[in-house]
């Protein structure tokens, strides 16, 4: 059992040692723990070598004392006699200085005490406790091996040592008693010299034990429950991962994870010890296991990450084309220049390399002499700052398929390099730095909606750091309307006739007022496109909301169903003239995202206050097609003409009322509508005219199982302050999905099913002309067989609709009971975008709808 | 009002000060009054015998920080009331509104020459003395690289220094915070009446801020006691953006040598003979600068930004700070390019602008080729040809986008003689730093 620094610093947590050592007494097994210095103390250490001034170091050395000697005020124990020799020994070395010894044997020595003092302190205390614990010199136990590529430097600073299993040494200490504590981090060499173990030493240091005693199992004992499917600083959502692999974990350790250093992994490879990493402050959580390759689960992504800071150099010649010798020529440069080569992409005339981010390359003139040096054999390019975004799961090729969707949201971004390696282990992309952030979490959403990292296998796939970790207790989501209260309703309406669309007025309402929580926002406006049920539009009319339309159409029908008072925008895009001349009959504020109108029909707009819509620059959202950012997308006015639009605006005696601005739908997190703000009112203080900023919608509504939902509160927050840093202007938003997605359902009736090869396909009575959308986003709606709700589910069906055309799928690969024809089956979150998006194509009939109120 | 653009008289009303407040009222023709409020935080009482300095740099805050209201109308008259003003200060007065707002003119399509005048009809007061003011210096901050370079100079040079900046920026307070040095924020409130005049169409564009914060700084220098206020503008900032219908255009007038020496020649005269104004800057090219903040300005690497998109609220990542669009995004990198490793650099931006195809325009007007400088305070078109040309010839430069363009298509259209970088760095002989500043001067040209 191995504790770090923090877990070893105070008085409560050498309890919670002694507890959990106690508990592994219990089921009979002999303990060995190591553990770290004293949290700060290694660092102290450091400091005292670095001092040249000999009554430095003696203050030094006499800080460091007083930490142990607190901490045994606080253990209310005497000095035990192996702790107040190891504080007489660091004082005479502080006294002596690095001359006698030399330089690094020194300080390999002095910066050891801070694990040979805490292990001396933690004997005392457990022994003390009532529990018999003998204290073991590691270095009796680790020797240091010599290895052919060492300098004086990572011999006595950073060793290796070859463990081996020692039947001996088990044997000795099975003779001796049953718990025992050794020190992390230190080892000795052949010359009988103090040597350190480098970096996550003391990690290190427990799997040579456990290789050495052929242990049952090494447990690392930390602040966090495990290894985790990305980074939770990056994505919240990350599953706690309960089983890897040897070389599983060394890749995720390698190309991201900060819990274990990849070092400590391979010593237990051959004796086959599995590691287990706890959560020492929550030691009932399952932690994850790490062990020998397991053969009875299906392939799985198990985790994605991303390095950043990466650094290519990119060659390109034809000299290297069936050149014997180039690529050892051009190595040879990157040696000279002490740079260490990462990954490596090749084709017959490029070779691309990364470097790992370290100060020397970041501060140093390595790279401008390394490319000096290259150009004289090839062109050279440097390609910075990058980062590595890596797929990690064993049998990563036999995934490929499953990524398609995943590589799709690379179409967008720079890709400079793809490596995958024949151990089939990982995948790894190149990418531009600064699109990592806003990438990781969703890659992580995509290969989890794309079935590649398959969060559904429990055995392997534990709760999300958010729900371990996050702020307050993971509420479960309430359970649908329709899946208890409305249920027989529902079941009724499916018997009468199919397909009906059933639209949950409660569900707009519930939906409307937890937006109406949002203080900073001044006015919210329903995007009606989503759904224009004139009993929908009351119902948000009564609830205060103003109403966004995008043709005559809508304004016409929204007018016909709301009171007078609400008001309403006309958001087109592309269209006629005629549309804003009925546009200026209403009281609709008009919106403008082109020059053209401006230039072309300016008496329409004279005189007139107008919206205008920018792109910022960039798109968001769950969908190439949901995307209403950035140059691919025809929405917006490009920033670089809005000087031409105000000069235009101006000679027609136009008013910029308003800034608006809508980057894509179904986002999830709630700081990207701050980050809207801030860039409409850096834009509109240019402006002077403006009053209001409409940072749109987009507003997420989680689809999968388990994703969690947008954070209203977290929104708040944000938005409040974008808004405090720009307190002039007034805040719009224009909701659509997120209102009435959960709120309408699709019913329709099993009509046939099909078998085909392994695949089951279940038919329904209606597909993709009532609800288009899994064929036009690959959007996911959940399914369920009304009729047998409380069944379990047994086979895998692909659902269908009757449409001709092998696109009309509203569901694959779902768990469903074995159905009969005439079912009643249950289409989820079919509320926006459904029956307005529905046509009469095959001239099916139209699904009729019905409002609960 | 309705139209704020058909008022006939500017008036200045009144101005006072109390308790760290100074107060600055003004009004267009009978319309409501528009109060600006000026706060010095913590401020002592007025030591005795600087009132009538005091009085004076307090008057002239009333008078130059009108301009933010003067643009909203521009109208033809302008009234001051109290006592008349010497012909000097109505000159000095008439300059700077003239230059201050001419790129706002141009924007708009105006000229103001001959409607800008501001009534005189008293003789020039005597000489003001000297106060025996403290020796210490005020450095007015931007969160640029600019006055952190001053501010590491004076360090360099262990002149006693404060750094002070107007109004409430996160960008400045976390590179206030770097420099280790004691701070002084002061605010200043807009009247709230303008952005009702915004709305109702005003004229809206540039105004000379670097005057109005200068002019807060010298009322500070006499509250406080500095006996100097050093400003960071380079040599660059004198030289007219453009030329329009006969007149100059300098999008940074106010940060030019001209306005430094009529400034400082006016403090001299009416507050204190013994209260400096300078550049610690100006001799120097924004390349000695860039050069001289690759060299001294580690420390705020990851904490300053050029950048002209207003960042209120910052993040830790490069993107937090440096928009990557604007001109001032463009030159800075451009400018550093030279003097920085390359990893390094691109660590500061996060992104390497020299190789987005999407960037050529901005680059490209920089170097005044395909169009005119723009308006930003940006080195001059020779400065970034120069460093372009430098970084043409670096390998790890050349493959770059950019780079391999203007290598193709703009440099054989150039004199290589003319592209040197060294002539860059070498100081002018023109600058106003007091003899006390000096080494701190000397300490941003050494190579």
């Amino acid at each position: 059992m191995k504790f770090g620094g923090t877990s070893v610093a105070t008085l409560p947590r050498w309890q919670n040692i002694r507890e959990l050592v106690a508990s592994r007494r219990a089921e009979g097994a002999r303990v060995l723990i190591v553990v770290s210095a004293l949290t700060g103390i290694t660092d102290a250490l450091k400091q005292l070598c670095a001092e040249d001034d000999q009554d430095k170091r003696r203050a030094c050395a006499e800080g460091i004392a007083q930490r142990h000697h607190e901490l045994l005020g606080h253990m209310q124990l005497e000095l035990p006699e192996t702790l107040g020799e190891r504080l007489a020994e660091l004082e005479r070395l502080a006294a002596e200085g690095p001359a006698v010894m030399g330089e690094l044997a020194w300080q390999a020595l002095v910066q050891a005490h801070g694990e040979l003092m805490s292990s001396a302190l933690g004997a005392a205390f457990l022994t003390h406790s009532d529990l018999p614990t003998r204290w073991l010199d590691a270095r009796d136990c680790l020797d240091a091996a010599a290895l052919p590529n060492q300098n004086e430097r990572t011999r006595l600073l950073s060793a290796m040592v070859e463990a081996k299993p020692d039947p001996a040494l088990a044997t000795r200490l099975a003779a001796l008693g049953e718990v025992f504590i050794t020190q992390g981090f230190i080892a000795r060499d052949a010359d009988e010299r103090t040597v350190l173990l480098g970096r996550g030493g003391s990690d290190t240091s427990a799997s040579y034990f456990g290789a050495l005693l052929k242990a049952a199992r090494v447990e690392i004992w930390t602040d966090v429950a495990g290894m985790f499917t990305a980074n939770p600083r990056q994505v919240p959502g990350a599953r706690l991962l309960q089983k890897l692999d040897y070389e599983e974990a060394q890749e995720i350790a390698s190309t991201g994870a900060k819990v274990l250093h990849p070092r400590c992994l391979s010593p237990l490879r051959e004796p086959r010890v599995p590691l287990l990493v706890k959560d020492t402050n929550r030691p009932e959580l399952d932690g994850t296991v790490i062990g020998p390759q397991l053969s009875e689960y299906a392939p799985s992504v198990k985790a994605i990450s991303a390095r950043k800071g990466i650094t290519l150099v990119s060659m390109e010649s034809v000299g290297m084309w069936q050149q014997v010798g180039f690529l050892a020529d051009v190595f040879g440069e990157f040696k000279k220049h002490g740079l260490s080569v990462d990954l490596i992409g090749s084709a017959e005339t490029n070779v691309t390399v990364s470097l790992d981010p370290t100060e020397n390359l970041l501060d140093s003139d390595a790279i401008a002499a390394l490319a000096g040096d290259l150009a004289r054999v090839c062109r050279v390019k440097v390609i910075a700052p990058c980062a590595a975004i890596t797929l990690v799961g064993r049998g990563m090729r036999s995934m490929l398929h499953l990524l398609s969707s995943v590589l799709a949201e690379f179409d967008q971004i720079r890709v400079h390099l793809i490596s995958q390696s024949s151990n089939n282990l990982n995948l790894t992309f190149v990418v531009d730095e600064d699109v990592v952030d806003s990438l990781l979490p969703h890659l992580h959403e995509l290969l989890i909606g794309a079935g590649a990292l398959r969060t559904d296998d429990s055995a392997l796939f534990g709760p999300s750091w958010q729900n371990l970790y996050g702020r307050g207790e993971a509420v479960a989501p309430a359970a649908a309307w329709w899946r208890e209260a409305e249920r027989q309703r529902l079941l009724e309406f499916g018997a009468q006739a199919t397909p009906r669309y059933v639209y949950h007025l409660p569900t707009v309402r519930a939906q409307a007022r937890k937006l109406k929580t949002l203080g900073a926002v001044d006015r919210l406006h329903y995007a009606v496109k989503a759904n224009t049920h004139p009993a929908i539009l009351r119902a948000l009319a009564e609830e205060g909301f103003g109403f966004e339309c995008v043709s005559p159409g809508e304004l016409k029908a929204v007018q016909a169903a709301v009171p007078e008072s609400a008001p309403l925008l006309f958001t087109s895009n592309f269209a006629p003239r005629e549309d804003f001349v009925y546009a200026f009959s209403t009281r609709a504020t008009v919106s403008l995202d082109a020059l053209y109108p401006l230039e072309h029909w300016g008496d329409v707009f004279r005189g007139r206050e107008i919206v205008l819509r920018v792109d910022l620059g960039r798109g968001l959202g769950h969908h190439e097609k949901v995307r209403t950012g950035g140059s691919g997308s025809k929405f917006g006015l490009p920033l670089e003409q809005l000087d031409t639009f105000l000069r235009l605006a101006d000679a027609h005696g136009v008013t910029v009322r308003g800034l608006h601005a809508h980057l894509g739908s179904g986002i999830l997190d709630d700081g990207h509508w701050a980050e809207v703000y801030g860039q409409l009112a850096s834009l509109a203080e240019r402006i002077g005219s403006v009053a209001f900023l409409d940072i749109g919608g987009g507003l997420g509504v989680p689809s999968h199982p388990g994703e969690a939902p947008l954070d209203v509160a977290a929104l708040d927050r944000r938005l409040r302050e974008v808004k405090a840093a720009y307190p002039h202007y007034q805040l719009w938003m224009e909701p659509g999905r997120y209102l009435v997605a959960d709120a309408g359902v699709l019913l329709a009736r099993v009509t046939q099913q099909k078998s085909k090869d392994t695949l089951r396909y279940l038919g329904l009575d209606t597909g993709m002309n009532s609800l288009i959308r899994p064929a036009l986003y690959d959007a996911w709606h959940e399914i369920v067989n009304l009729s047998r709700l409380d069944e379990p589910g047994t086979t895998l069906y692909q659902v269908v609709g009757p449409i001709c055309e092998s696109g009309d799928v509203l569901g694959s690969d779902r768990r469903l009971p074995e159905a009969r024809e005439g079912d009643v089956v249950l289409v989820a979150q079919a509320g926006a975008y459904g029956k307005v998006m529905a046509s009469p194509y095959n001239l099916r009939d139209e699904a009729l709808e019905i409002v609960i109120e | 009002m309705t139209d704020p653009r058909q008022a006939q008289v500017f008036r200045f009303v009144r101005h006072g000060y109390a308790d760290g407040v100074a107060e600055l009222v003004y009004a267009f023709d009978d319309g409501a009054e528009l109060v600006e409020r000026v706060s010095f935080p913590g401020a002592p009482a007025l030591p005795a015998g600087r009132e009538t300095a005091f009085a004076a740099a307090l008057r002239l805050l009333h008078l130059v920080a009108g301009v933010s209201y003067y643009k909203a109308a521009l109208p033809p008259r302008i009234e001051v009331e109290g006592a008349p003003l010497d012909e000097a200060t109505a000159d000095f007065l008439d300059q700077l509104y003239l230059h201050g707002l001419a790129e706002l003119a141009y924007r708009n399509g105006l000229d103001l020459r001959g409607r800008i005048r501001f009534p005189r009809g008293a003789a020039a007061p005597a000489a003001a003395p000297a106060l025996g003011l403290p020796r210490r210096t005020l450095v007015p901050l931007g969160g640029g690289k600019d006055s952190l370079v001053a501010v590491e100079a004076l360090k360099h040079a262990g002149v006693e220094a404060t750094v002070s900046w107007v109004s409430t920026s996160p960008l400045i307070a976390a590179c206030a915070e770097r420099t280790d040095l004691p701070q002084l924020n002061l605010h200043r409130e807009l009247a709230p009446g303008l952005f009702e005049l915004n709305r109702l169409g005003a004229w809206n564009g540039h105004i000379p801020v670097t005057a109005v914060n200068s002019v807060i700084l010298a009322v500070a220098a006499i509250l406080y006691g500095y006996d100097s206020i050093a400003f960071a503008n380079e040599r660059s900032a004198s030289v007219a953006t453009l030329e329009y219908e006969g007149q100059q255009v300098n999008h940074q007038w106010s940060k030019g040598y001209a306005f430094e020496r009529l400034l400082r020649d006016w403090l001299h005269a009416y507050v204190a003979a013994d209260l400096d104004y300078c550049s610690l800057l100006r001799p120097y090219s924004e390349l000695a600068v860039t050069r001289a903040f690759a060299r001294l300005g580690g420390a705020y690497f990851d904490v300053f930004s050029s950048c002209n998109r207003n960042f209120r609220l910052l993040g830790p990542k490069p993107a937090d700070r440096w928009c990557g669009q604007c001109p001032k995004c463009h030159f800075v990198f451009l400018a550093l390019a030279p003097f920085l490793p390359k990893p390094r650099l691109l660590a500061i931006f996060g992104r390497n602008l020299l190789d987005e195809e999407t960037q050529a325009a901005g680059f490209d007007a920089l170097l005044e080729y395909h169009d005119h400088k723009p308006f930003e305070c940006v080195g001059e078109g020779g400065e970034s040809r120069a460093a372009m040309y430098t970084l043409s010839e670096r390998p790890e430069w050349q493959e770059d986008a950019l780079v391999a363009r203007f290598r193709s298509e703009i440099l054989p259209q150039l004199d290589p003689a003319q592209l040197a970088l060294e002539p860059w760095l070498a100081p002018a002989a023109e600058h106003l730093v007091p003899a006390r500043l000096r080494p701190a001067l000397d300490a941003i040209g050494a190579a």
